[in-house]
């Protein structure tokens, strides 16, 4: 271990130490520039590093909220089961938005692909079940003329059902078309659901037959077929109500009230020609992001799986600030015991060691803000841990130093000889701690991930922190020999020259 | 606590001594060592002091074995017999956490439950505060229950809902059962790979592994057991075992190992610098050695974890307790039983 006295290496260490700071005090320069109070909850603070969001990531049990593990039953034969995962998160996703969460979490799992996993922050169980499982019919309707009409996609018109439905549809992805340039939304239907749209798409053409593109009269409401999510013969018999029929009219995903009908509007595409074979595209002039929406719409109401709700889990948000609190009072209590106990029993080095500790946990925060790791209450636990096991690394060289010091050794040589030959210790203990938390890890169950990753860093960090901190602190401190004093460093006698 | 450790250290005068003799023939040796050694040499070494009381670990090994099955048979037999108290993220059914304004006793609150014929059992969590756990309720049979509550003791804080289905638990339980053997695979292997070189080869780096892994595998069980006990037999609600129980258990598997770690280490240093003693004194100066370090390791996490475990919030509590537990044995395991533990496995299995 050649690491002490080599400037590279402190050089490194202090620009560590300026990238932590920085990223811990980022947050407090912009919040005195910005003059809003330095310490408390700021709503809708922007946390922002050099426009990188850096702030704690609280998980739902300290931040309040809900979880939701759903399980997908019935898959459809001869789809991959990744894909209608998939397409299920990106619907979850879409009706989730609806709630205005900050970060939403919603991610796949099982062995199988057939686990939902929801985390939503500051949401109660109920709202969140309302808008992920409400339960979207997509529904095909062609235009009959209705005089009354005056509102809607088609004024002059009104929908009437054709029977298609989002049980038809296999699925609808968005894609560039065969040039490359513009975005489309692809659409692949059932076998019978090809045999319906085939018949339908007939029936539009010869509704005003030629090509809508070059002639005016082929260009009529009867060649489109629209696409709606939920329509029902109810919203249609209000058709001829011109408020009903502009709110109905709206797109499925617009802000709604909750007094007003629901809107439930996807798309009206104008057929161009008999569709055979049960391959559609939608065209239009879609960027990425609209195809996307779109696509998510019509999934949205033809998703193939059932949800089916495994559990819940509602954190109030009094909960979740008490925790916090709780866990952040017995993290300093503990770190204030640790700090009290070194300086007392190893007097200099321990206050060295306390000194390094501070960077450390400096560190491992600017790591925890930086990545993003998400803190939750056995995440914090992990923290504490980690500390332990940095303190452990410190005692480890102390004691050993003690031990060298009695060997006869003189205290430069001592603290050299102690770091020296605690490191096989030190690197075989941490490196099967670190193997447990790779293992935990990758097959743990998801709480015990972020466990895992928390303590994994902060074994890093320690290591960092106890072989070249403070070995560096009290190679730089011991240079002058006011400071190798028996009385100062906690051992019986030493040998000062 | 900390004193016959310090004490004892005085021991390793002659080993350390030696160390110096043969370190001089390694030729790893850094150069910056040797000029701090040409420049000063190794003042005689002070007799060593007669206050030394030397306590023999390893002769007594018997009695520390029959100390640890004192505690791990009968945990043993009640997990097989009694299971386990499930918490509610295992068990599977609708737990409620409220709090009410006007702080009404636990019969109040049981009578307001039963009168809604949801089959609940209350917990007070004090100030009143109350767990309430029922079988899984729908999202509607909830808000029913919410209301009636509220309706029967006034004022209420839902702090939290928690509804499970049972089929989690099985999973959680497998991936960390498959998560402690991947671990202890690992762990031997490294303990293998790195104590391979000491004298008796991979033979004796699998012993070495193969102790510390018995070490760990006997802090899991009095754990395990302990809170079979505590939750099953005596029927504490702090013993029942829930998702952050598991993530216990795998942090004590890694810190238990931590400390057997560094006791081996020590070993098989002294092993290379002291040959003229045997292993049994071998591993017995070892465990005096490096007691200091590992009882204050221990001791700095335990006041972390007591801190917790006293003022900490109620979800904390068993969590607290469970790692208190663990590390202690962790301990007591890593300087009782795996050094020892090494010594019968040599004397079955001699490697010289």
């Amino acid at each position: 271990m050649q690491l002490v006295l080599s400037w590279p290496i402190r050089l490194l260490i202090i620009g560590l130490l300026i990238f932590s700071v920085g990223v811990d005090g980022a947050g407090y320069v912009y919040r005195a520039v910005n003059k809003y109070p330095l310490v408390g909850n700021v709503p809708n603070l922007p946390p922002n590093y050099f426009g990188w969001p850096l702030y704690i990531h609280k998980g739902l049990d300290l931040a309040g909220g809900t979880h939701i593990d759903y399980q997908l039953t019935n898959f459809p034969a001869g789809q991959s089961r990744a894909d209608v995962q998939q397409r299920t998160v990106d619907v979850i996703n879409k009706r989730v938005n609806s709630l205005g969460v900050s970060e939403p979490e919603i991610r796949g799992a099982g062995s199988q692909n057939d686990r939902i996993t929801v985390d939503l922050a500051g949401v109660t169980a109920d709202q969140a079940q309302r808008a992920i499982g409400r339960i979207t019919k997509l529904v095909y309707a062609k235009w009959v003329p209705d005089d009354k009409v005056t509102g809607g996609p088609q004024p002059g018109y009104k929908p009437q059902l054709v029977g298609l439905t989002g049980d038809d549809i296999q699925s609808a992805t968005p894609a560039l078309d065969q040039n490359g340039v513009s975005w489309v939304v692809n659409m692949t239907f059932t076998s019978h659901g090809g045999d319906v749209f085939s018949k339908l798409t007939q029936d539009n053409v010869n509704a005003c037959p030629g090509d809508p593109s070059l002639s005016q009269s082929a260009n009529c409401a009867g060649r489109h077929l629209s696409i709606w999510l939920d329509l029902t013969q109810k919203d249609i018999d209000n058709w001829e109500n011109p408020d009903y029929v502009g709110t109905v009219s709206r797109p499925w995903d617009a802000p709604q009230n909750a007094t007003d009908p629901t809107p439930k509007f996807l798309t009206d595409p104008i057929t161009q020609e008999q569709i055979t074979g049960g391959q559609a595209v939608i065209s239009g002039s879609f960027t990425q992001a609209t195809a996307n929406d779109l696509a998510t719409g019509i999934n949205s109401g033809s998703l193939p799986v059932t949800l089916l709700v495994l559990d819940v889990t509602q954190v109030g948000s009094t909960l979740g600030a008490e925790s916090v609190k709780l866990s952040l009072a017995a993290g300093m209590l503990g770190l204030t015991i640790v700090v009290i106990f070194m300086i007392v029993y190893y007097r200099l080095p321990g206050f060295l060691a306390s000194l390094a500790l501070v960077f450390y946990a400096g560190a491992v925060f600017a790591v925890f803000k930086a990545l993003p790791v998400t803190l939750t209450l056995a995440g914090i636990t992990g923290f504490i841990l980690s500390v332990g096991m940095a303190v452990d690394a410190n005692v480890l060289i102390f004691e050993r130093f003690k031990e060298e010091v009695r060997a006869g050794r003189t205290i430069p040589a001592a603290v050299d000889a102690a770091v020296r030959r605690a490191w096989p210790a030190i690197r075989d203990s941490n490196t099967s701690t670190l193997i447990t938390c790779v293992i935990l890890g990758f097959v743990g169950p998801a709480q015990v991930k972020g466990f895992a990753i928390v303590l994994g860093i902060g074994v890093i960090a320690s290591l960092i922190s106890s072989i070249i901190v403070t070995h560096n602190l009290l190679a730089i401190v011991l240079a002058s020999t006011r400071f190798r004093r028996p009385a100062l460093l906690g051992v019986d006698r030493a040998r000062s020259s | 606590m900390l004193d016959p450790a310090d004490e004892t250290s005085g021991v390793s005068a002659e080993p350390e001594e030696e160390a110096e003799e043969l370190e001089e023939e390694e030729p790893e040796e850094e150069p910056e060592e040797e000029e701090a050694k040409a420049e000063e040499p190794e003042p005689k070494v002070e007799k060593a002091p007669p206050r030394v009381r030397r306590l023999d670990i390893v002769g007594r090994r018997n009695w520390f074995f029959l100390i640890s099955l004192l505690i791990i048979i009968p945990g043993i037999i009640s997990m097989s017999t009694r299971h386990f108290l499930l918490g509610i993220d295992f068990a599977g059914g609708t737990e409620f956490t409220v709090s009410f304004a006007s702080h009404p006793n636990v019969t109040k609150v049981e009578d307001a439950v039963s009168g809604m014929n949801i089959d609940g059992s209350v917990i007070s969590t004090g100030s009143g505060g109350y767990i309430i756990r029922t079988p899984p309720l729908s999202p509607a049979a909830q808000k029913t229950v919410e209301d009636g509550l509220e309706k029967a003791l006034g004022p209420m804080q839902l702090q939290q809902v928690l509804e499970v289905g049972g089929t989690i638990a099985t999973e959680t339980i497998e991936f960390a059962l498959l998560a402690v053997v991947l671990a202890s695979v690992g762990i031997l292997l490294l303990l293998a790979i790195r104590f391979r070189n000491v004298p008796g080869g991979w033979r004796a780096g699998f012993q070495f592994g193969g102790s510390a892994l018995a070490a760990l595998l006997h802090d899991v069980f009095l754990l395990t057991g302990l809170f079979s006990i505590m939750g099953a037999v005596l029927g504490l609600r702090i013993g029942q075992i829930d998702s952050l129980f598991v993530t216990a258990v795998l942090t004590v598997v890694g810190f238990s190992v931590h400390d057997t770690i560094v006791v081996f280490d020590r070993i098989r240093e002294n092993l290379r610098v002291s040959q003229r003693l045997s292993f049994e004194q071998v591993v017995n100066l070892s465990i005096m050695q490096t007691a200091a370090r590992s009882i204050i390791t221990s001791f700095t996490v335990v006041l972390v974890l007591a801190a917790i475990l006293i003022a900490g919030g109620a979800t904390l509590k068993g969590f607290a307790l469970a790692l208190l537990i663990g590390i202690i044995s962790g301990t007591y395991s890593s300087i009782f039983n795996a050094a020892p533990l090494l010594v019968v496995w040599r004397r079955l299995q001699p490697v010289r």
